[in-house]
């Protein structure tokens, strides 16, 4: 099983445009721990609310940004329909214990797919998840991005044997679990204000380290028990479906053959010179 | 000429005024989790498919529905298992609790089962539902793949993909059904766990395969990349840089209390115009010509406003947390219902009267008119 090469070019102005938005990203989530009583936000009731709005902004630039120099029609058919796949498993899997068995079409979709592609097709399964279960809300955009860096993550691993990258990957795929429950936890966490339990609750007042305890224990008391569960069945939907999943997936992909015709964004051309290719 | 037709001769409705209809009833029933309010969003989006569904249009519906029926359902098992946050008085059942570790805090297996936290779910099961049928609606009213001409420039390709993804969902559906019958014409009874993950490489596969035969027939079709000149390329980019730098540097300044003030959000303002300007770039160049143009005229902007109508009423009573919008889960009671709010709900229903018949039905109902009066 050869790897196969990315799906879509990722760009110099790519890796700028990603790294600009991960550290407005990181910003977003992690505000409560950086504010003081003295910042401009203090984390009133309405504060919170200006993340989503730029987050979701940033998300659309970073969209157009990724896919700008045109993704061809093949590129966009398959990211559409891996994710529908994503989507549907996300209605499946609506309620109490948000098991998400996306994640797993996410991870191993990013690590074929390449860097832009994994991004891409983590953020839009996102989108048609939220479509279809109604989810769209204000924390819509900071699922996007944060299921995008799973996608992203996992075409950034190192490249290894089969069954290592087998392993690799289910490793990834427990530790993602995790990770993105005490990132999406950060953004509803001040929220909560005096409601959450002693101990537990945010103010802008207190200094990091008192933050990060409270904001700990919280974690413990209320999500880790359903994020370690997402953790280990996406690890384990991975140790044992990988090996046909992934093998289906290159074959699309070298079928495919993507990115045979050079992508005009690289070369100084006129606008739209190859907008009528079919039809020539 | 009939009745129905005096606002506008029999056409399809421009398909972004469908959508907004329905995602604005989406948005409405996504603030609240008063069953009534919930029922009557249900009846009204129903009444008007029925009234507006073309003929020969997609049969989505019935996958939404049944999608719906099902999250309702995972919801109600879930909460009966697992248990919920919401507690509650009344005790229906006690289940015997499976013991878990101390670090699975939050996670409870089996245990009593109380009438609130069932409540509870069947509501939010139910707005779930509702908003899964308004999206149906929309499907149903206006085929998705209209929606593609209207995707601004710079994010065509990403909304192409999003349309497609939409689209393909049910037809997943039916490839898994074709799958499992198969397997079961081979003699496999077509159930349990493993057989479900048997359906995985199949249904992936087909996808796949039908994703090259979209692509091929996209391309057949003219669908091109579409690239700005040289010029408005780089000025996109540099606006994007600029933008993006622009929001870190003012969500820095604001966030830390020793920068000036001047550094927070006047620099954020300027970094999100950059931003949005480049999200705009390119967007008037656009020169895609539609076959068909949709025209945007007086029953476009009476079906959005019919359904603003609604979403408005109920985001302001939300906002002000006006009672029953959210009703209490502990004790459960019988939810409050306030008259003037339930009659907003119904303004949506005038879409189905104002809104232009679709041609292929209006020409049937037309001839089947006829016909009882000759």
């Amino acid at each position: 099983m050869t790897p196969t090469p990315e799906i879509v070019r990722w760009r110099r102005t790519s890796t700028i445009a990603m790294t600009l938005v991960t550290l407005v990203g990181v910003l977003s989530f992690t505000w409560p721990f950086l504010v003081d009583s003295r910042s401009a936000l203090t984390g009133d009731h309405s504060t919170p609310w200006l993340f989503p709005v730029l987050v979701g902004l940033l998300g659309c630039v970073l969209l157009a940004e990724l896919s700008r120099g045109g993704l061809d029609a093949k590129v966009v058919a398959t990211l559409g329909v891996l994710a529908a796949m994503g989507g549907a498993l996300r209605v499946l899997s609506a309620g109490t214990a948000g098991l998400e068995p996306m994640f797993f079409l996410v991870v191993l979709g990013g690590r074929v797919l390449g860097r832009t592609a994994g991004f891409l097709l983590g953020a839009l399964a996102i989108v048609t998840g939220a479509f279809l279960t109604g989810g769209v809300g204000p924390w819509t955009p900071f699922q996007m991005l944060a299921t995008g860096w799973v996608g992203l993550g996992a075409a950034l691993l190192p490249r290894v044997g089969e069954r290592a990258e087998r392993w690799l990957l289910a490793a990834y795929g427990l530790l993602t679990g995790l990770l993105y429950g005490a990132v999406m936890n950060l953004w509803f966490w001040p929220f909560l204000g005096s409601s959450a339990p002693a101990g537990a609750g945010f103010d802008a007042g207190d200094p990091l380290g008192t933050q990060l305890a409270h904001y700990g224990v919280f974690y413990g008391l209320t999500s880790l028990g359903w994020d370690l569960p997402r953790g280990v069945l996406t690890a384990v939907l991975v140790l044992v479906a990988a090996r046909p999943v992934l093998l289906a997936l290159r074959r699309a992909v070298r079928r495919a053959s993507f990115g045979t015709v050079p992508a005009p964004g690289d070369v100084p051309r006129g606008p739209r010179q190859d907008a009528g290719r079919g039809l020539q | 000429m009939s009745p129905a037709d005096r606002l506008s001769r029999p056409r399809l409705l421009h398909p972004v005024a469908w959508w907004a209809w329905g995602l604005l009833l989406a948005a409405a029933a996504s603030r609240t989790t008063n069953p009534v309010y919930l029922l009557l969003l249900l009846a009204v989006v129903g009444w008007v498919v029925v009234q507006r569904r073309e003929t020969g249009a997609s049969s989505t519906m019935g996958v939404f529905l049944a999608i719906a029926l099902t999250a309702v359902a995972i919801r109600v098992v879930m909460t009966i298992l697992l248990g919920s946050a919401i507690g509650g008085r009344t005790v229906l059942v006690d289940l015997p609790e499976v013991p878990l570790p101390d670090w699975m805090a939050g996670v409870r297996l089996g245990g009593p089962v109380q009438l609130e936290a069932l409540l509870d779910a069947v509501y939010h099961g139910l707005q779930l539902a509702t908003i899964l049928v308004c999206v149906g609606a929309c499907n149903v009213l206006a085929d998705p793949r209209r929606l593609l001409r209207y995707v601004p420039a710079t994010l065509y390709d990403v909304g192409t993909a999003v349309v497609v993804a939409l689209t393909y969902v049910p037809q997943l559906a039916d490839d898994a059904r074709r799958v499992r019958t198969a397997r079961r014409l081979r003699g496999h009874d077509g159930r349990g766990v493993r057989e479900v993950a048997r359906l995985v490489v199949p249904v992936l596969e087909s996808s796949l395969d039908r994703s090259l035969a979209l692509a091929a027939s996209m391309e057949s079709r003219g669908y091109g990349r579409v690239t700005l000149a040289q010029k408005e390329h780089r000025r996109s980019v540099a606006l994007t840089m600029v933008g993006l730098g622009g929001v870190l540097v003012g969500v820095y300044g604001l966030l830390d209390s020793s920068t000036p003030a001047a550094l927070g959000l006047p620099v954020l303002a300027v970094g999100s115009a950059c931003a949005v300007a480049a999200l705009l770039t390119g967007s008037r160049r656009d020169r895609r010509t539609p076959y068909r143009r949709d025209p945007w005229r007086a029953p476009e902007t009476l079906v959005i406003a019919s359904s603003a109508v609604a979403a408005v009423a109920l985001s302001t009573a939300a906002a002000r947390d006006a009672a029953g919008i959210v009703p209490p889960q502990v004790p459960a009671t019988w939810p409050v219902v306030s008259l003037p709010l339930a009659a907003a709900l119904l303004a949506p229903l005038l879409a189905g009267v104002l809104s232009p018949r679709p041609p292929r039905r209006a020409a049937l109902e037309d001839r089947a008119r006829e016909v009882a009066q000759a």
